[in-house]
């Protein structure tokens, strides 16, 4: 057994604790908002956060987390109004919508590190997650509107 | 002279499912219809396939595309809910889950087919006009209602409005039959003006951006159902190699793992998970047939051969758009000029990978598929023809794509085939996903394609003559054999955008060359038109130059019959300051999509290691009425960057038939930081909607080759602009 805190409630899975995290979250735990795109740490559609930190959950097994502090975009806020999500709503950010959950952690984490940031720092920071549909413009603006109105 | 058609008519009253049963409340006041529709069982009113206004406050709209991101989902209802007049609020959207012909896309002859940015293009008129019969129905019923002529009501959102003020909404309305009225003719009844509009061309919100912005959305690899396993497989490493002998002890030895099945060009792994499935898969030894013709398939030589095509005039080749004599203009003209253009292979990249869930009914005479594609059809029929069944016996639920891009367009969709079979072969519901490898490896993609174009100057400096011949294979060919039987030669998807439609151009010809496939293809965001208006900008920026014209000037002489596209090259000129642009490597490109329109400038910088900065982008976009402008700005802007990506990065190798990438580190499309500002104008025309979701695309690698003239002198001519190819241009 692992046990882990996720979303704020302790957890116990019985798969191997080799598994990768990615599927125990989406398909064990079924928490179907963290999505797997490559598999490669490339297209961060599966960042979660552990302990605080942005992470890609394909590059990390279930025994990594073993007494972690487990964050999923179910968990960012209880009812979906975190302020990067009500900023992504404003900003009508995301088109197909895939990569969205893996760029709102990644984008909340940045906020964690650095409140105020400025264009560069998103532009930096974000490079980490990859959107096809080229909603990247939309995205800087909505995490400055977090910043601003968070 | 009448358009209207009576109740009487069957094939227009069958939808009328309201008629009769209340027939015994006609013409009552307002407070007793009230009373009578809260004592009444709630029977909606169906006044045409298209829509159900409900009694309980709900209108159902249905949604005839697919959604992959271009938010046609929310578009296409708000179409018919403004003619409609209903408040948007009391609009619930309903997937169209069947292969109903009845909602069949005109543009793609009624398949049902969601591509080449014709949803709002295919679906305004008709759309429109079911909105508009049922306010029409709807005013009829009040009017009956309320003892006055029809014609003295109006509509407010989800309501009829009398001049004394009395107002009836549309759900009371709905319940009280349809006794004496008269179903106007759907081609003929009256639509609003565009100045009434007041869904249409205003900003509402995307009905599914809070599940986006939730994780809330469902995709198909997030479909959950009851007994499901997982699939994965291990697919022939070449095009129409098969399994000839599978050594599968060790995979079924692993806990988890229920069967291996064998598929026509592959070997499927089931199992209680995902990751057992690709745990096992790891595991299978597979001996794969040698001979099939595609294992001589490699990049290089196809394009060698697509350029030898493209240079010998004696080559073979379907006339794609013709005007005048462009041959015999050129052979007279006061100066000629030739140049060759490449392009290599690329892929959609689109962030969800193939996945499905399908369950196949016990009896082997139906199942249910879980699907994201762009077309019901095709996705009815590849169930359909892999158990030999029905149409009719598949059960479709169309999920959202993970973007698409053209991605899931074909005939057969193997990628569902497989999640089918494997149901079949296991008894089970299974998902199939692949992996980003079995994506890439398996992809389909944007075909390589070697371009000439010949052109001629009069002695003033204006373009006389031009030819155009574009070797590249048929895509509807591979894709869609069905459907190029009945096109050839004329294919679309390779060709778009050859034809240059937006100049005027007295002698003009376009060729296609079609040369032998060697890779397995589909359409990309933006077809044909993706490589040809490359081509086409590209060389037009050379003829400007060799005519000693500002590259401006030189466009703005072919667009004096087209007073909207010269709006927007001088929009985009304003915008950028190309008059005034001094040493700032401005390139300026006129493209578009199908009739819609993009000027684009793009401002580059160049690196000494040979990398392309995109610093700015400006674009000037005429596609018709906008109905959803923030919507469209954001496809214009993704059509951009998608195009950025392209110019720049993407390309795909195939050696010995198999395609030489694997992830997106190796086929690496534009991240956050290499994002310029773009700067989005659309024009406000009075003119029908002809699409947004690939407009953006087209304009730009052209734009950025010839940004990198105005920076280095130099001329870039294949695609994509890779630093080795920048280098070797600085160098030459």
């Amino acid at each position: 057994m692992t046990g882990f805190v996720l979303n704020g409630q302790n957890v116990e899975v019985a798969n191997a604790p080799e598994e990768m995290l990615l599927l125990i979250l989406r398909d064990t735990l079924n928490l179907k908002g963290t999505k797997y795109g490559c598999g490669a740490a490339q297209c961060g559609a599966c960042t979660i956060h552990v302990d605080g930190v942005a992470m890609y959950s394909c590059q990390m097994s279930l025994g990594d987390v073993e007494g972690a502090e487990v964050t999923t975009i179910e968990g960012l806020s209880d009812d979906g109004t975190h302020p990067l999500q009500k900023a992504w709503v404003e900003e009508q950010v995301p088109q197909c919508g895939y990569c969205q959950s893996g760029q709102i952690m990644r984008a909340a984490a940045l906020l964690s590190d650095i409140p105020e940031p400025s264009r560069e720092d998103i532009t930096a920071y974000m490079s980490a997650n990859l959107c096809r549909c080229g909603t990247y413009n939309r995205i800087f603006k909505a995490i400055e509107r977090a910043a601003q109105e968070g | 002279m009448t358009n209207s058609t009576p109740t009487s008519d069957l094939s227009r009253r069958k939808f009328l499912q309201g008629t009769g049963l209340v027939f015994a409340f006609g013409a009552v006041g307002v407070s007793s219809v009230t009373g009578c529709s809260q004592s009444t069982p709630p029977v909606p009113l169906d006044v045409n396939h298209w829509l159900s206004v409900q009694s309980n406050g709900v209108i159902s709209i249905v949604f005839p595309s697919t959604e992959m991101g271009q938010s046609s989902y929310s578009t296409l209802p708000q179409i018919l809910a403004e003619e409609l007049d209903a408040d948007w609020d009391d609009i619930e959207i309903r997937q169209l889950n069947e292969d109903d012909r009845r909602f069949g896309n005109p543009l793609f002859g009624g398949v049902l087919y969601t591509a080449g940015s014709t949803g709002v293009q295919s679906y305004y008129e008709p759309m429109r006009r079911a909105g508009a019969q049922a306010r029409d129905v709807l005013l009829q019923i009040a009017a009956r209602e309320l003892g006055v002529e029809k014609t003295t009501l109006q509509t407010e959102p989800s309501a009829v409005v009398a001049p004394d003020g009395r107002r009836l909404s549309y759900f009371d309305l709905a319940g009280l039959g349809v006794e004496g009225v008269v179903i106007p003719d759907v081609e003929t009844v009256a639509l609003k003006d565009r100045s009434a509009f007041r869904i249409i061309g205003k900003d509402l919100p995307r009905r599914d951006v809070v599940a986006k912005s939730t994780g809330r959305a469902e995709f198909a690899i997030d479909v959950e159902v009851t007994e499901m396993v997982y699939g994965a497989v291990l697919r022939a490493p070449v095009e129409g190699e098969r399994a000839l002998s599978i050594d599968d002890a060790q995979a079924k030895a692993m806990p988890g793992v229920i069967d291996v099945v064998e598929l026509p060009d592959g070997v499927a792994v089931i199992a209680e998970s995902l990751w057992a499935a690709l745990g096992a898969r790891g595991l299978l030894i597979v001996e794969w047939s040698s001979t099939s013709p595609a294992r001589s398939f490699s990049s290089a030589e196809t394009l060698d051969l697509y350029t030898a095509a493209a240079e010998d005039a004696a080559a073979e080749a379907a006339t794609w758009a013709e005007k005048g004599d462009a041959v015999g203009a050129i052979a007279s003209a006061d100066r000629t000029f030739s140049q060759l253009y490449l392009s290599d292979y690329a892929y959609h990249a689109q962030i969800e990978p193939m996945a499905a869930v399908a369950s196949v009914d016990a009896d082997g005479q139906g199942a249910e598929v879980w699907a994201g594609t762009q077309t019901q059809s095709w996705t009815a029929h590849t169930v359909a023809t892999t158990l030999d069944i029905p149409v009719e016996n598949v059960r479709l639920n169309m999920m959202t794509m993970g973007g698409s891009f053209g991605r899931r367009t074909a005939l057969v969709q193997n990628y569902v085939r497989d999640a089918v079979l494997s149901s079949q072969a296991v008894g089970r519901p299974v998902k199939v996903i692949w992996t980003r490898e079995d994506d890439v490896k398996n992809g389909t993609l944007r075909p390589a394609a070697a371009q000439k174009i010949d052109a001629g100057l009069t002695a003033q400096g204006r373009l006389d003559g031009w030819y155009h011949r574009v070797a590249t294979p048929t895509v509807i060919g591979f894709f869609n054999p069905v459907r190029w039987g009945q096109v050839q030669p004329n294919d679309v998807i390779s060709m778009r955008g050859a034809e240059s439609k937006f100049y005027g151009i007295d002698d003009f010809r376009a060729d296609h060359v079609i040369t032998p496939r060697q890779a397995r293809l589909a359409p990309w965001r933006g077809i044909g038109a993706s490589y040809t208006s490359f081509a086409a900008e590209a060389f037009m920026d050379e003829l400007a130059e060799q005519a000693g014209r500002d590259p401006l000037d030189f466009r703005l002489d072919l667009v004096a019959e087209n007073p909207r596209g010269r709006h927007l090259l001088e929009k985009v000129a304003e915008m950028s300051g190309w008059r005034s642009r001094g040493g700032r490597a401005l390139g300026l490109s006129f493209a578009g999509y199908s009739s819609s329109m993009g000027v684009g400038v793009a401002e580059i910088e160049v690196e000494d290691w040979g990398g392309i900065r995109v610093t700015n982008f400006w674009t000037a976009v005429d596609a018709g009425q906008i109905v959803s402008p923030d919507n469209s700005h954001n496809q214009i802007e993704g059509g951009i960057i998608f195009g950025i990506s392209s110019a720049l990065k993407e390309r795909i190798d195939i050696e010995n038939g198999e395609i030489v990438q694997n992830n997106y580190y190796d086929y690496e499309v534009l991240r956050a930081n290499e994002v310029p500002p773009i700067d989005i104008y659309m024009a406000d025309v009075d003119a029908p909607p002809v699409g947004v979701g690939e407009v953006g695309t087209p304009m730009v690698s052209a734009a950025i080759a010839n940004a990198f003239h105005a920076a280095t002198g130099k001329r870039l001519r294949h695609l994509p602009f890779t630093p080795e190819r920048v280098t070797q241009a600085l160098q030459s």
